[in-house]
């Protein structure tokens, strides 16, 4: 039994008695410092690192093309259509407008599309993979603690993630002013996918994605399921997120003639029908202008004396983004006080914290 | 300095809310300084018990404390190797003990990590999901050790070795930790591995402790008794004393043989008394899930300490 004679003594602080004076580095050295994991996180992720710049760097481009050249065209071509009046024969540059339609679509679906791949890389690489595999219970029993260990999954995809979806909204919103009244196809604030890729919200929901990402990576620790849910969640938030928004800014309330087809006001529509001579508001009876004698009876039936329209005028765009951008963070940051207990509860970390301090 | 390196007290995990106890009430203190192995069947919550002390874990009901405090606290000071030997498969052997190093600032050994590395004839710029077993096994080893743990948990860590890898590393890790004096856990199914390099015993079988404590006195508790089979009865008869635990027996024609929990009596008329191997002991108790187990380790304080 040679182990045996090696700890003959098991009671006696065997630390002291070993020669440790054998090795350089002194154990007695308690360090204060912390265990340097941000540079190896960039090591492991270093795919995803450059794939996510070459993503950046490419939409940035295409949209500042888009922006420039794309929409010059497409304003001349509009310009030329215009003067053409009601001559018969006219030319103008259709192409130019045709092509601006169509990159116009495709930058609004990759500015859109960019949550979705953060939530899927997040469910999968970031914790998912590492829990199916047991690389994350490395990380933790070589003094990095559990919570420590989420946080740099967190903060530091979340610095990257808000750089580059910031600047791919503001230029999306670059390109969409650009349009702006110069091109009579651009879309108007409101079109939902526009809105959604038009100012912070899109950041706002990457960076809900990636806690989406981390959270179903730790509660399912594999990465195929995690990638479904996180994906599904994120469609989910976006889901919400459009049906709630005209109700998260006070609406402006205009009454307008039954003369006109439908009622005024333009902007994002929360809600409208007729008002009575009561004050009443009734649903949209969908008949349209009182100048038709039928749709004069349908309104004489209801004592419709007016339409009325509770919407968000232009005015409302940053307001309205704000707004959807705080609440969508506020989720974040549910989902991401989620994961770390999630996280402590499984490892029981209950003092992890205050030991790396 | 503690003088126990883990404690547990009526230890529990299970995984699914309604799921089987993947261990359940176990009991056991493992003394600093000891190099303790941890034998059980397939499944019988080896795995689960070192999960546990890495703090990787937390345990359904029950305590167990490390190094003094909770398993959390402690995973500073000690190593973990899991089964299959997670690392980071992208990264090459030199990039996996840079980060070893970046990760336990001020205590990376880096002599000891080079000495493990350089033993096998390992490519350092090779990465980590081209090596072999043996390779992988010594980089994880290299990983655990360097950090200069005081408690070291592994998990079945010379499995996919041949026998003269597994010889070597066994020695190089023996000598690593005579040096620093670390407390050794170790899971393995070779007991004539763990014969040569521990001097404790742990055995758990279907979740519970069946056998704690130091080696020796485990084999020196027990007596192998060979005697004449009685007729008709199940073998080990009223002649071996009410106040005996049979553990086991076994009848070969008119031979019987018993193992016996025995302090020394001299045996009955007609046996002849033997010191039983480690494996008779081990294989006894496993086999044999109705006999109490035996544990000459727990002197418990307070239960106040354990349950966290």
């Amino acid at each position: 039994m040679t182990a045996r004679t090696l700890h003959s003594a098991p009671s006696a602080p065997s630390a002291a008695s070993a020669p440790s004076a054998a090795s350089p580095a002194s154990p007695d050295a308690r360090p204060s410092a912390r265990p340097r994991q941000i540079r190896w996180l960039l090591r492991l992720h270093r795919p995803a690192l450059y794939a996510w710049a070459a993503l950046v760097l490419v939409l940035a481009a295409g949209l500042l093309w888009l922006g420039g050249p794309l929409t010059d065209a497409a304003a001349q071509g509009w310009r030329q259509f215009s003067a053409c009046g009601m001559a018969e024969a006219c030319a103008y540059d259709q192409p130019a407008i045709l092509r601006y339609r169509d990159f116009y679509l495709y930058a609004t679906i990759a500015v859109l599309a960019v949550p979705f791949l953060v939530a899927a890389w997040a469910g999968t690489m970031l914790t998912g993979r590492e829990l199916e595999t047991g690389t994350a219970g490395l990380a933790w029993t070589q003094s990095v603690t559990p919570a420590r260990w989420l946080a740099a999954r967190l903060l530091v995809p979340a610095a990257l993630v808000t750089a580059g979806t910031g600047l791919l909204a503001g230029l999306h919103h670059y390109v969409w002013s650009a349009g702006r009244g110069r091109i009579d196809t651009a879309k108007s604030w409101y079109d939902s996918s526009t809105f959604f890729a038009n100012g912070p919200v899109p950041v706002a929901l990457a960076l809900t994605g990636l806690a989406v990402g981390a959270l179903a990576g730790l509660l399912w620790r594999r990465s195929l399921p995690a990638l479904i849910t996180s994906v599904a969640a994120t469609g989910g938030v976006f889901v919400a997120l459009h049906w709630a928004l005209p109700y998260l800014w006070p609406t402006v309330h205009r009454v307008s003639s039954l003369k006109l087809d439908t009622p005024a006001g333009v902007g994002l529509s929360a809600h409208s029908g007729v008002v009575t001579s009561s004050g009443e508001q009734l649903p949209q009876p969908w008949c349209g202008s009182s100048v038709s004698p039928q749709c004069r009876a349908v309104y004489e039936k209801l004592d419709a004396v007016g339409y009325f329209r509770d919407y968000h005028p232009f005015s409302h765009h940053w307001p309205l983004q704000l707004t959807a951008t705080a609440v969508v963070l506020a989720l974040g940051a549910l989902l991401t006080l989620a994961a770390f207990r999630v996280l402590r509860a499984r490892t029981g970390a209950v003092r992890g914290m205050k030991t790396a301090a | 300095m503690t003088t126990t390196a883990i404690e547990a007290s009526a230890l529990g995990k299970r995984f699914a809310r309604r799921g089987n106890w993947a261990l359940r009430d176990c009991s056991f203190r493992l003394p600093a300084g000891r190099v303790c192995a941890l034998v059980g069947v397939n499944g019988a919550g080896k795995s689960t018990l070192l999960a546990l002390a890495a703090g990787l874990i937390a345990p359904t009901e029950g305590g167990i404390t490390v190094l003094g405090g909770h398993p959390a606290d402690a995973r500073p000071d000690l190593g973990y190797v899991a089964q299959d030997k997670p690392m980071y498969p992208q990264l090459t052997v030199a990039e996996t003990l840079r980060m070893g190093a970046d990760l336990n600032p001020g205590r990376w050994d880096r002599d000891t990590a080079e000495r493990i590395v350089s033993g096998g004839a390992l490519d350092r710029d090779a990465r980590i999901r081209s090596l072999s077993g043996g390779q992988r096994t010594r980089v994880a080893l290299a990983l655990a050790l360097a950090k200069r743990p005081r408690l070291l948990l592994l998990d079945e860590p010379m499995a996919d070795l041949d026998p003269l890898a597994r010889r070597e590393l066994m020695g190089l890790l023996m000598a690593t930790v005579a040096e620093q004096g670390t407390t050794i856990l170790m899971s393995s199914h070779v007991i004539a591995e763990l014969e040569d390099s521990c001097d404790h015993l742990l055995v758990i079988g279907d979740g519970r402790v069946r056998l704690a404590g130091d080696m020796e006195e485990l084999l020196a508790a027990h007596r192998l008794l060979d005697g004449p089979a009685q007729d008709g009865t199940s073998g080990a008869g009223p002649e071996l004393g009410q106040d005996t635990v049979v553990v086991s027996h076994t009848t070969t024609g008119r031979q019987c043989t018993a193992l016996v929990r025995d302090a020394g009596a001299a045996p009955p008329d007609g046996w002849r008394a033997a010191e039983p191997s480690l494996e008779e002991v081990i294989v006894a108790y496993l086999r044999n899930p109705e006999v109490p187990g035996l544990a000459l380790d727990t002197v418990f304080a307070a239960p106040k300490e354990a349950t966290a």
